[in-house]
Order: structure tokens, then C-alpha cells, then sequence
């Protein structure tokens, strides 16, 4: 494999277990060595450096800051309170205003720009790429969706098992993936599958037994072998029966099918009604309940989601899928296995600690050593909102009206994202996407993210954030880029702020070159009234800014 | 060529002769059928692949109305809280507050199907062989109520419906199916990967698809214009990706290569200099192999723009109409038809072919939302409406560009992840494996269906269907006849059909002659 040029990474084992928080003894440092350090770490773990995040990694340790990050509290303003401040203001302008994903998407970028909890916001959006569900689906109430990226964020550094538990009984994955309301079998009618299939294939286990290193198992013949046939998920969709919309007084009749409803429906667990609960055999990986006299909703969940987050798959294949969100598109099996083996175990006994697993993933050799100038395909493809969060975070812009009406970026001629509106619970790449006629393609790497790259969304993207840079994302959220404008008689002292910021000092000096020229050839008018001075600083820096932004190898996340 | 197409075809040429009727001289007879018989090969052909993303239920699409299939089709379907099963030819629309004369259910809302009046029958020329285990004289067929636009194609001959194509290894009977005694491809079921494997012949992570396969035999054909060979209109798919051709994306705009105003512009941010170096900083591909892979796709997007949207700015192409309005039929809505304005946006780089020197084009274009687990009432309808108004608008508009009939030129094809189960599971359908597809062209060999029409029902009370399996039928035509047949009107020679399909050799009729 590509990596193996770094023996160490073996050794990490046992300082993941330990949790990573005393010294490099696999290689990695504990502690940021410079600014461009730091902003690395903070490109992987957050929405993008700053210049007071900075600061903090550097006063400490990466472990330390992590803790710290991991022991803030949720924001005061959870998403849905968000959005149930904005109806009544929006229906003050408009009485027939309703709520729509914009609302969402507001919230969506005021936290992840501004919130403190940044290693938090950025999990939340990781999460949301595994558990899917999509404001796409015109089913998906929107309150629902705030409601549920609230609860992956609370459950970002809880226990895995617990997040499986909120995720399958929310009611917005419920509709979403159409286990709401799913009756047992009868006569020839049987239970909804869909559930059931995309627990395992996307949340949990994947469609191969995997090893402990996130490659697959071959049988004999060098055949992968999958993790379940079409009779586990016959067997599994009879556990997903008999849960429907919260009510405080539930009715077979009524409530179950989604009527006669009080708001809070949208936004709480879903609750069994037992009668609608499968008490047949029900067979799946291994595992059979028996028939039960009485429905167990309830029991047979528990054994259910026992059984999956058991599975000896479900550590890698999470494990694999956060480091590609987070670090990189093709992690050396070793470094997945040392994840995994966290999942697995924290050093407590505990498995699924998903706080000492992102703990893992970002204290490791594989991430916090910088690749070697030789080691072309490491890194990903930086996602398009997160571009759009980078750029925001280091140049502080701000929402001009405090809503952040960034809408919908969805178009394909925008940056072809929008969160939590992936087109299917594929999100919006999937994990093995390997882009032909490429590079990537032909070294038979993966490159997730540029499943979403073609012709239009190029151009889709320069666009965007050009607007952006110069006049605000959503003509709301501005940069005024004072320190900037600051240093811009000095284009390299610019380019190295830019580079620091977006960069995290990684620019090559070929870019470089190529940004103190061009920026430098824009005359600061030496006669000039004051505004137009000010107006020519302001250019040199919204074209730094977006030289940085457009190159590739910006878009190259190492 | 076998018998049966011989057949077809020979009926076709008959009803030429017949409308040219029985007082016309011999010679007449004789030139009329020269022309009818196409000897004259045109210069320009198009593929269009029809992705229906997330698996369409072909049970509520094409169906069979005799009684003895309707009887089994009745009793899967019209049961659950949301019964899905369409009401039978014939039937009257139902009004709200209603009573059904079928059902006996009171209509509440137009999102159920006895508030649509009964399928749209259609009549194949040629007559279906009557399956195993179906007790019927004769087999009739009939379209989804909201396909009427449809009709008038398939009467036409130029729409064809091809039955129960699936993703195969090989042939396979259902007690070679369960005794797992022929292989099957991999991750039947599962969305990703049959959407891999009907557009690529192999599971997710495929590298080239059977489109682009075809493109890099015919891109030399295009000259200069040949990054145009594979277009899509709906982002990345496998099916565009050869060896060499690489997929182009269009937006639906009216100039649809997208402009980069940074690099394109006459200044950037004050300075007039800027836009050469972006231009140049973009296209930088440098040595990490994610940047030289984005630098890659960026590099053709600016190659290009100003040849598409010069094209596109021809009378010709700006001629071609826009779709006609779309109404969602179950809540009156007026939507926008996606699916109409990607093939309105093919239609247009038809119509700009001649001008690029363009003489063999793959499009790809898609719908989704058909994964109908549930609210399936509500859903399919509108979808299946909209592919039926798509179709008739992209017949329409290749009627007439600049004056020319070039519907013979451009044959558009369906293709879906899977079918879905026969039985409901309450208010929707669950993943299943083969389905019924459409082809539409001027080159079709329409109004008949290909393949076999199977036995539908599930096995209940002593009945073993043979073509179904837990509700899902077990294809008797594999997507690599129906590819190749396809392929074969492309131009696309036997032997290198049988290098791109592997499989092909494993299947008695590499031509299904639909085409």
C-alpha cells in the first residue's frame, strides 16, 4: 500500500487506546510546532482556522484542545429554535409565510461559521453524511430536519449505539427512509424494507465482511462476501413495525397515521404501537427473535440495533468513512484499523465511544504528520460548503441581516451542496467513488467529493465564491477583511496571511509567485482620494483571496 | 436476425405498402419499400440514456389486463392502508366524495387510483406468447393511466416497450436462481450498485461504462468536436466514461457551458491582467494528483464554452421549442419538468451537431424519486406523467429542427436501478430485480413488445410462478441484449459489442431488433 513508507504508524495502537493524550509515541507530535500546524489540524477538525483558533491549538496541546472542544456545551440556539424564532419574524413580513429549507440552511451556516463548539459543527455535518436524510425529499418536514441535525450534534460524542438508537427513531428518518408507520406482514402485504436494507448497507455494516482494517474479506475463490442476503432484510424489516409519530395520547386509529398531530410529532422519538408490530420468527445476520405471543417493539429493537452496532464490521466501516470526511479520501488500512480498534475499545471497556473515535482519527500519525511532497494522493477534495465556511471563518464575515440567507446552494451552477440535502440517502458522493479518466481513477484510489465535480460545477463553484469574496454569499454574509486590507501595500505579507488562513502555509511558491504579481500590479493610486486607495487594498485582497480559493491545489485539502 | 423480427418487420412494411394503397404501380411498391427499409445510413445518430433514478415499480407501468394476470395483480396490490393497485381499462375517474365502482372505496383524495380511471390500453403487433402457470387465450397490455401521452407514440411505432430486462450473469430459471446454480451479478437489490451495473455492466466503482465504451469506438467520427461525444445533462454517471471519452456536462441554460466569470471576464477585481492568470492558475495541475484531477475537469470546462454556447446561439438551436407547461396530475400544481428541459437541452445539441461536425453523441439525462418504499400513490404518478410528457416533447421537438424530421437520427432509451416487488407493502414497494423499458425513435421498430411479458403473481396457494422470486421477477432479457441492441443501430460493430459486453455470448439473441 501507498503509506506503508511510514513504519511507525503500527506503533499507534496502543497510544490510541490511551486516547493519544500524552506523547507522540507513534510518531505523531502532540503539539502544534507552528501557526501553519495548528491551521492544519483546524482545516480537518473544523469549519476552518481562524486567527483565535489558532491561538487556542497553540496554547496547548492538540489532545487539550480537543477535550476542551469536546466538553462545550450544545449552542444555546439549538437549529430548531432557530427556526422557530424565524417563522413568527418571517410571518410578520408575510402572514402566510411557511418554514423551508432556507431556515435551515440559515441555521446551518450560523453555527457552523460562528459556533465555538467547531469540532462538534463539523462532526454534526460528517454525521449527516453517513445518516442521511435529505431536505430533497418534499416528505422531510423541516422543522424535522433541524430537529434531527441537533440530534446528531448531541450525540456527536456520545456513544455510537445511542446515536444508532436517536437516528432510527427519529421521525424525520422515519418518513425519509419510510419506516414510520410500517405495519407487520399480512397475508400477502409485507413489512417496508427500506429501513432495514439501508441500516446495514449505509449506517452500520456495508455490503462486504470487512477486516479489522476496513478491507475487505475474501473467500476462497478471492471473492468478497457479503454481510447479509435478501432473507436478512425480510427478517430485519419485521423488527422495523409498529413505530409511528409521538403523541401524548397515541391511537391505533389516528395518531399511527399521521393524524391529528401536535407539533412536537416532528420533532420527537417515534413511539411503538405495539399492535402494528410484527410477532413473527424474525432472522437476520445470525441473530433470530423468537415468535413472541405479545409484540416487543421495544425488545426487538434493542436486539436489532444490538446485533448492528456488535457487528465486527460497523467499527471500520464507520471509522473508514470519518477519516475521509475529515482527514483523508484513502487512509492506510493501518490507520483505519487504529481507529477502529478505539471504536472497538476506548481503553475503558466501552465500545462506539464516538469521542475518543474522532479523538483517534485526528491525533493520529496519518493526520497530523504533513504528507511528503511525494506523497501525491493523500488528502481530499475539500467539500463545497465547507470552501464556502473556510473563507467565511478566516475573514470573519458576518450576516448582514443575522439570518444568514446564504438559501439553497444546491444548484449545480452554485456549489452543487446544500447540507443535509444530499439527491438520495447516497449522500452526495459515496465513499468508493473512484473518478474515471483521472489520476485517482487509474492509481485505483478513491476521491469521494469529486463525484459532485464536472464541467458546469466548476465553474459553478469560482462563481460563487467570487460573488462571495466580493460582495457576500447570499448578498448577506460579508467580509470587510480589516486586518487584510491592513497589509495589503505588502502582497507578500498578504499572500502569506491568505496562505496561513486557507492554506495552512502548504501554498506552492509557483502560486505564490503567482498572486504577489498579479496583486502587486494592482495600483494602490499613490495620489488617490482616501476611497479610492481603500478601494484599490480591498481589490489586492478579495484577489488573493480568490486566487487562493480557485487554484487546485487549495481545493486539494492536505 | 431471427424469424420473429423478420416477422415485425415484414408487418411493418406492410402497413407501408398498404397506406400507399392496393391501385399503386409495382415500381412505386418497389421504391417505397427501398426507403422504408432505411438503406440510406444517416450521418448523425444519438444514444439517450433515461435514467429513472432509484428503481422504478414497472408493475404500475406497463401492465397486463388479462383477467387471469389482472386477478393476481388485483390481489397483491389492491391491499394495505394505501391500496396501489390501478383500476382496469376502461374505468371511469372516480371524483372525490365518490364511490368506486371497482373498489367500493370512497375516493378521499385524488391520490388514489380509482380517482385516474383505468390503464391505457395498447396493443402490440405482435401478438405475446402466453407464459407458464398465465391461463389466458390472449395477453393484452396497457399503460399506467398518466402515460397517455405515450399512446400515440407506441400507435405510431416509434415507442417500444421492452419487457422484464434485468442485470444477468447468464440465463437463469428461478430453481436455478434458488439453488444459486448460475451465477447472478453482484449486490442485487442494492441502488448503487445495479445503477452501476445497468450503466457499466459491474458494481459500484466501475470505471467505464458501456456508453462511453461506444464513444471511444465513434469519437473519431466527430473530428475536432470530440469532447462531445459523451454529454450529460445530470452530473457524473459511469454510463459516459470510456477508455479515452470522457463525459461533458451541460447545464439546462440557454448557453449551457458554464461561463467562469473570473477567468473569462474582461477584469477581475480592478485588474485587467487578473483573468489570463486565473485562467492559467485553474488549469495548473501541478503534482498532487486530486489538484491535477480538478485542473483536469476545469481545463475542458473552459475549453469549451465558447464553441457550445456559439452553437447554441444558431437559429436552429435557439428554434427548438421549450416544453410545454407540466401540471403535477395529482395535486394541480405546475412543476418543473426536469426531465423535459434536460432532453429539450439534448435536442439542442442535436440541432447543433451539424454546425460541430458532430456524427455520434451518448447522452445521459435522469429523473429521481422513484424510490417508492412508500406514498407511492402520490409519487409515481407525477413521475411516470412527466417522463410521458418528457418523451412526447422530445418526439416533438426532433420533428422539426430547422424544418427536419430527425427523430430516425436520435433513439432515447429507459433505464432504472431495478423494479420493484409485486406485492405492496402497504402504501409502496420494495427493491426488486427485473423491469419493463421504453425505447423511442424514429428508428424504433415501435408498437410491439419485446421480450416475454412474464407470469406475474406471487406463489400462493399451490401457484409457483417460474418468473418471479419473493415478488421480484427474474429477468428473461439481460440489460446487455437490450445495451447491445442498442449499440448495434449506433454503428457499433458485433465484435466490439461482444468486447464491450462480456456477457453478451451467454444469451442465445445478441439483437433483440427493437432498433
Amino acid at each position: 500500500m501507498r503509506r506503508v513508507g511510514r513504519a511507525w504508524l503500527g506503533i499507534c495502537l496502543a497510544m490510541a487506546l490511551a486516547g493519544c493524550s500524552a506523547r507522540p509515541d507513534g510518531g505523531a507530535p502532540a503539539a502544534p510546532a507552528s501557526p501553519a500546524d495548528a491551521a492544519r489540524f483546524l482545516t480537518q477538525a473544523t469549519f476552518g482556522p481562524t486567527d483565535a483558533s489558532i491561538a487556542a491549538v497553540r496554547s496547548g496541546s492538540y489532545a487539550d484542545w480537543i477535550d476542551q472542544q469536546i466538553a462545550m456545551p450544545l449552542q444555546a440556539e439549538s437549529h430548531l429554535a432557530f427556526m422557530e424564532r424565524r417563522l413568527p419574524e418571517l410571518r410578520a413580513a408575510n402572514p402566510g409565510a411557511q418554514l423551508t429549507a432556507n431556515e435551515f440552511y440559515g441555521s446551518f451556516w450560523n453555527q457552523a461559521v460562528g459556533a465555538p463548539d467547531q469540532l462538534r459543527q463539523r462532526m454534526k455535518l460528517a454525521l449527516s453524511e453517513i445518516f442521511v436524510v435529505s431536505l430533497a425529499d418534499p416528505n422531510v418536514d423541516e422543522r424535522g430536519a433541524a430537529s434531527y441535525y441537533d440530534m446528531l450534534g448531541a450525540n456527536a460524542f456520545g456513544n455510537f449505539r445511542t446515536l444508532l438508537e436517536q437516528v432510527s427513531l427519529h421521525p424525520t428518518m422515519g418518513v425519509y427512509l419510510t419506516w414510520l408507520a410500517n405495519q407487520k406482514e399480512d397475508g400477502v402485504r409485507h413489512p417496508d424494507e427500506n429501513y432495514a436494507r439501508e441500516v446495514m448497507q449505509l449506517m452500520t455494516i456495508g455490503l462486504y465482511q470487512l477486516n479489522p482494517d476496513g478491507t475487505r474479506r475474501l473467500d476462497a475463490n478471492g471473492q468478497a462476501i457479503p454481510t447479509y442476503g435478501s432473507d436478512d432484510i425480510s427478517g430485519l424489516a419485521k423488527v422495523f413495525t409498529g413505530y409511528s409519530w409521538y403523541a401524548a395520547n397515541p391511537t391505533n386509529t389516528v395518531t399511527f397515521f399521521g393524524r391529528g398531530l401536535a407539533p412536537e410529532a416532528q420533532v420527537r422519538s417515534m413511539i411503538a404501537y405495539p399492535i402494528y408490530h410484527s410477532t413473527s420468527a424474525k432472522t437476520f445476520l445470525g441473530t433470530t427473535i423468537p415468535a413472541n405471543p405479545t409484540p416487543n417493539p421495544a425488545g426487538d429493537l434493542r436486539v436489532a440495533l444490538d446485533t448492528l452496532f456488535n457487528h465486527p464490521n460497523t467499527g471500520p466501516f464507520i471509522s473508514r468513512q470519518l477519516i475521509q470526511r475529515l482527514v483523508t479520501s484513502n487512509p492506510s488500512p493501518a490507520y483505519v484499523a487504529r481507529v477502529a480498534a478505539v471504536f472497538a475499545n476506548n481503553g475503558a471497556g466501552v465500545r462506539g465511544d464516538m469521542a475518543m473515535v474522532v479523538k483517534a482519527i485526528l491525533l493520529d500519525a496519518e493526520a497530523r504528520n504533513a504528507p511528503a511532497a511525494s506523497d501525491v494522493t493523500y488528502g481530499k477534495l475539500r467539500e463545497p460548503v465547507v470552501r464556502m465556511t473556510n473563507w467565511a471563518r478566516a475573514f470573519g464575515a458576518m450576516s448582514t441581516s443575522g439570518n444568514w440567507t446564504i438559501n439553497s446552494t444546491s444548484a449545480n451552477t452554485s456549489l452543487n451542496q446544500s447540507a443535509l440535502t444530499s439527491p438520495s440517502v447516497f449522500n452526495f458522493w459515496r465513499p468508493g467513488y473512484s473518478p474515471p479518466n483521472t489520476r485517482m481513477g487509474a492509481a485505483g484510489l478513491v476521491a469521494p467529493e469529486f463525484q459532485v465535480v464536472d464541467e458546469v460545477t466548476v465553474a459553478g463553484y469560482l462563481n460563487t465564491i467570487q460573488t462571495a469574496i466580493d460582495s457576500g454569499a447570499g448578498r448577506d454574509v460579508r467580509a470587510t477583511y480589516p486586518a487584510e486590507t491592513e497589509m495589503a501595500v505588502d502582497p507578500r505579507a498578504l499572500a502569506d496571511r491568505v496562505n496561513l488562513l486557507l492554506m495552512s502555509g502548504q501554498m506552492s511558491p509557483r502560486l505564490r509567485d503567482r498572486i504577489t504579481t498579479t496583486v502587486g500590479a494592482v495600483a494602490i493610486p499613490a495620489n488617490g482620494t482616501a476611497a479610492q486607495i481603500a478601494t484599490a487594498r480591498l481589490n489586492r485582497v478579495k484577489l488573493a483571496v480568490f486566487m487562493t480559493m480557485a487554484s487546485p491545489e487549495y481545493l486539494a485539502q492536505r | 436476425m431471427t424469424s420473429a423480427i423478420d416477422r415485425r418487420h415484414v408487418l411493418r412494411l406492410g402497413g407501408a405498402l398498404s397506406m400507399l394503397g392496393a391501385g399503386a404501380p409495382f415500381a412505386l411498391q418497389l421504391a417505397a419499400a427501398g426507403q422504408a427499409a432505411g438503406q440510406a445510413a444517416p450521418d448523425y445518430k444519438a444514444l439517450v440514456c433515461v435514467f429513472l433514478f432509484g428503481g422504478n415499480d414497472g408493475h404500475n407501468t406497463v401492465l397486463a389486463t388479462d383477467p387471469d394476470t389482472w386477478g393476481r395483480y388485483t390481489t397483491a396490490r389492491n391491499a394495505g392502508q394505501d391500496p396501489i393497485a390501478l383500476m382496469p381499462p376502461g374505468a371511469a375517474p372516480v371524483a372525490v366524495g365518490q364511490v368506486s365502482p371497482v373498489t367500493g372505496r370512497t375516493v378521499a383524495a385524488l391520490n388514489q387510483p380509482e380517482a385516474w380511471g383505468g390503464v391505457l390500453p395498447i396493443t402490440p403487433l405482435t401478438a405475446q406468447p402466453i407464459p407458464p402457470g398465465t391461463n389466458a387465450a390472449s395477453r393484452t397490455f396497457a399503460l399506467h393511466p398518466f402515460m397517455g401521452a405515450l399512446t400515440p407514440l407506441f400507435q405510431a411505432r416509434r415507442l417500444a416497450v421492452v419487457a422484464n430486462v434485468g442485470s444477468l450473469v447468464a440465463p437463469i430459471t428461478k430453481a436455478q436462481y434458488l439453488a444459486r446454480t448460475v451465477p447472478t451479478p453482484a449486490s442485487l437489490f442494492s441502488h448503487n450498485d445495479q445503477q452501476s451495473i445497468w450503466q457499466a455492466s459491474a458494481a459500484e466503482g466501475a470505471q467505464t461504462g458501456w456508453g462511453g465504451r461506444m464513444g471511444d469506438l465513434l469519437a473519431t467520427q466527430n473530428g475536432a468536436s470530440s469532447l462531445f461525444t459523451a454529454v450529460s445533462t445530470a452530473g457524473n454517471a459511469v454510463f459516459l466514461s470510456g477508455q479515452s471519452v470522457i463525459q461533458y456536462q451541460l447545464s439546462t441554460a440557454a448557453q449551457p457551458a458554464a461561463v467562469i466569470s473570473g477567468a473569462q471576464g474582461a477584469s477581475l477585481f480592478g485588474s485587467t491582467a487578473a483573468p489570463a492568470q486565473v485562467r492559467e492558475l485553474i488549469q495548473e495541475t501541478g503534482q498532487l494528483n486530486l489538484a491535477a484531477d480538478y485542473a483536469g475537469v476545469t481545463t475542458r470546462s473552459l475549453s469549451a464554452t465558447t464553441t457550445v454556447n456559439t452553437a447554441f446561439s444558431q437559429a436552429v438551436v435557439t428554434g427548438v421549442a421549450a416544453p410545454p407547461a407540466y401540471t403535477n396530475p395529482i395535486t394541480g400544481a405546475v412543476e418543473t419538468n426536469t426531465l423535459a428541459l434536460q432532453l429539450q437541452t439534448v435536442a439542442r445539441m442535436v440541432a447543433a451537431g451539424p454546425s460541430l461536425g458532430l456524427r455520434r453523441q451518448v447522452f445521459f439525462v435522469s429523473l429521481g424519486g422513484w424510490d417508492t418504499h412508500d406514498f407511492q400513490n402520490t409519487s409515481q404518478p407525477n413521475l411516470l406523467n412527466k417522463v410521458a410528457h418528457a418523451l412526447a416533447y422530445f418526439d416533438t421537438a426532433l420533428s422539426n429542427i430547422g424544418g427536419v424530421d430527425r427523430r430516425a437520427e436520435v433513439t432515447a432509451f429507459t433505464a432504472s436501478d431495478f423494479s420493484r416487488g409485486f406485492a405492496t407493502n402497504g402504501d409502496g414497494t420494495d427493491h426488486a430485480w427485473g423491469n419493463h423499458h421504453f425505447v423511442l425513435g424514429g428508428a424504433v421498430r415501435g408498437g410491439d413488445i419485446y421480450g416475454q411479458y412474464p407470469t406475474l403473481g406471487v406463489d400462493a396457494g399451490g401457484f409457483n410462478n417460474p418468473d418471479m422470486t419473493n415478488g421480484a421477477l427474474i429477468p428473461t432479457t439481460s440489460v446487455d441484449q437490450y445495451a447491445a441492441t442498442l449499440g448495434a443501430w449506433f454503428g457499433v460493430a458485433p465484435a466490439a459489442l461482444a468486447a464491450i459486453f462480456p456477457r453478451l455470448g451467454n444469451f442465445a439473441r445478441p439483437n433483440l431488433g427493437f432498433v
